[in-house]
């Protein structure tokens, strides 16, 4: 496995958020994490990427230790991270937000062409290019971020909630191009999503998580039929 | 005479630009106010004043010397007082309280290596220009042409180079940047560096044209604060308009109030637009 996660808990002071989660992605797949608010998710890529220092348990990357390196030389790994809320550079160009992206890398032609990806990817990020990324829409700043992360050319890619408050219809664009991001430029993508149906439609595998914990795991598609599921994460639509 | 004020204003103005951007850049990457940016604006001047003007060389190589020395104080400032508290405790006045203690200690110091005399050095630049009806002595005109270039060079750097995008998203977002790869301690280091080094630097030009003592730092770190509360704190922009118009402000006070209550209508005056304008003309967190 490209990335395995063992045993791993995360307390914030008083607040055991995650206890004793297990995971792992494979090379070229793509995993979602799913499960309510509160559930662990954002702990569980914070851990990962080294914002968030586990209490205990053990990241390993590519055979090295994640859970002790400093989260600038975790995407040097080739690990990079769309955060929750997005956070966009609010003051900074499109442009730079997206230079800023590659900013771990020092090879200028492959920035160049990784960035021509990216515009060609997300064609209305060229529309908007000298834009101050804050005051883009939600959606577009959805796309911004994304382009942020592959600007670092990973090789796994953490995705925080992208359809948060965005519109349906760009939903369906934002799962398209993690598709693809997936198929096309050979990255694994670690996927977490509160909108389950999306996020089991597009991964290989998932897991469930509840209060901290590894409630289901297995493949996709059988999730998406799986009863318990179904009433836990699908709601009534079905 | 209006001329004579409005070059006045701008020659102040660019050195209190100088000054505020300075504290600025510390403020909006680390959230902390340099109140030892008056000391070390005046230790930038005694380097350049022992450089310059005891061992008689160049001007420039001062200029120098005067960069590298506030440089290593900016690291050391960093690395060994504000990175630890910031680290162990997250309130606010935590460092506050350290950024007091260290321009009590920066000025104690300055005063013992310098001694408390008011020191001055020979002029660099001799001459005199007329620009309509005003009079601008060369020295005068070398240390706006510097402290310009200064600026500039500074607005490009931020702009246009790498590390200077760093900075900027440091700014921004401190974890979305390190996620980008950004190096938290390193570049916290670089921009508490420069920052000291933009006050050491208008320091520098200070000494060349009116002297320096060691008590003056309280006094132009209370200017600064004034400069960037007009601008808006943590924004470059605001921070060169609060300079300028705090140096015409006074410019013209000077000029219509020779009794000295200049800084009591400035004060006044602050305080009613901060009432109504409380982030100041420029105000948003990072421009
Ligand atoms: N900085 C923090 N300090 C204290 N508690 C926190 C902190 N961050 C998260 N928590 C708590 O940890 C638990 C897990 O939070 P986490 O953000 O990982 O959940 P999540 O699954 O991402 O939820 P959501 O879907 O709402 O984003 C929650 O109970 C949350 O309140
Ligand atoms: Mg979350």
């Amino acid at each position: 496995m490209q990335l395995e996660a063992t045993e791993i808990h995360v307390n914030y002071d008083h607040v055991r958020a995650v206890t004793g989660v297990s995971l792992s992605v494979g090379e070229g797949e793509t995993v979602a994490l799913i499960g309510a608010n509160g559930a662990g998710k954002t702990t569980m890529l914070r851990a990962i990427t080294g914002l968030t220092r586990p209490d205990s348990g053990e990241i390993r990357y590519e055979g090295h230790r994640l859970d002790t390196m400093a989260p600038n030389d975790i995407v040097r790994a080739g690990i990079a991270m769309v955060p929750e809320g997005r956070r966009v550079f609010p003051y900074m160009s499109v442009k730079d937000n997206l230079l800023i992206g590659a900013f771990a890398r020092t090879d200028k032609n492959g920035v160049n062409a990784t960035l021509e990806m990216v515009l060609g990817r997300f064609p209305r990020l060229k529309e908007r290019y000298s834009q101050a990324a804050g005051t883009m829409s939600g959606g577009e700043q959805q796309m911004l971020v994304i382009g942020r992360a592959l600007m670092a050319k990973p090789k796994l890619l953490l995705l925080d909630e992208p359809s948060l408050g965005i519109a349906p219809k760009l939903v369906q664009d934002i799962a398209r191009s993690i598709v693809a991001i997936n198929r096309d430029e050979k990255v694994s993508v670690l996927l977490v999503e509160q909108n389950s149906r999306m996020a089991l439609r597009i991964s290989h595998r998932a897991y469930a998580l509840a209060t901290g914990a590894v409630a289901l795991e297995g493949a996709s598609k059988e999730l998406l039929q799986d009863d318990r599921v179904k009433r836990l994460y699908l709601g009534g639509e079905l | 005479m209006t001329e004579q004020v409005i070059v006045n204003g701008i020659y102040s103005g660019v050195q209190y630009a100088l000054i505020a951007l300075g504290l600025t850049l510390i403020f909006a990457l680390m959230n902390v106010l340099n109140f030892a940016h008056g000391q070390m604006y005046v230790l930038g001047a005694f380097v350049t004043y022992y450089v310059y003007g005891v061992l008689g060389l160049p001007f420039w190589l001062a200029l120098v010397a005067t960069a590298l020395t506030l440089g290593i104080v900016g690291v050391l400032f960093e690395k060994f007082l504000f990175r630890p508290v910031l680290r162990r405790s997250s309130r606010e006045e935590s460092s506050m309280l350290l950024a007091a203690g260290t321009a009590l200690l920066l000025e104690s110091l300055i005063l013992i290596v310098f001694g408390e005399k008011h020191r001055g050095v020979p002029s660099v630049v001799s001459g005199v220009i007329k620009i309509g009806d005003a009079y601008l002595p060369m020295g005068r005109l070398l240390v706006i042409v510097l402290s310009a270039i200064l600026i500039g060079g500074f607005i490009l750097f931020m702009q246009y180079t790498k590390p200077g995008r760093a900075l900027r998203a440091l700014a921004q977002d401190r974890e979305a940047a390190q996620l980008q790869g950004v190096d938290v301690g390193t570049y916290s280091m670089i921009g508490f560096a420069m920052g000291a080094m933009l006050a050491g630097m208008a320091g520098a030009m200070l000494v060349a044209i009116s002297g320096v003592n060691s008590g003056l730092g309280t006094w132009i770190s209370i200017k600064a604060f004034i400069m960037v509360m007009i601008g808006g704190a943590g924004v470059v922009s605001g921070a060169i308009v609060g300079g300028l118009i705090l140096g015409m402000i006074e410019s013209i006070g000077y000029q219509m109030l020779p009794g000295g209550e200049t800084y009591l209508f400035i004060f006044i005056g602050l305080i009613i637009f901060l009432a109504i304008r409380p982030h100041g003309l420029m105000g948003k967190p990072w421009g």
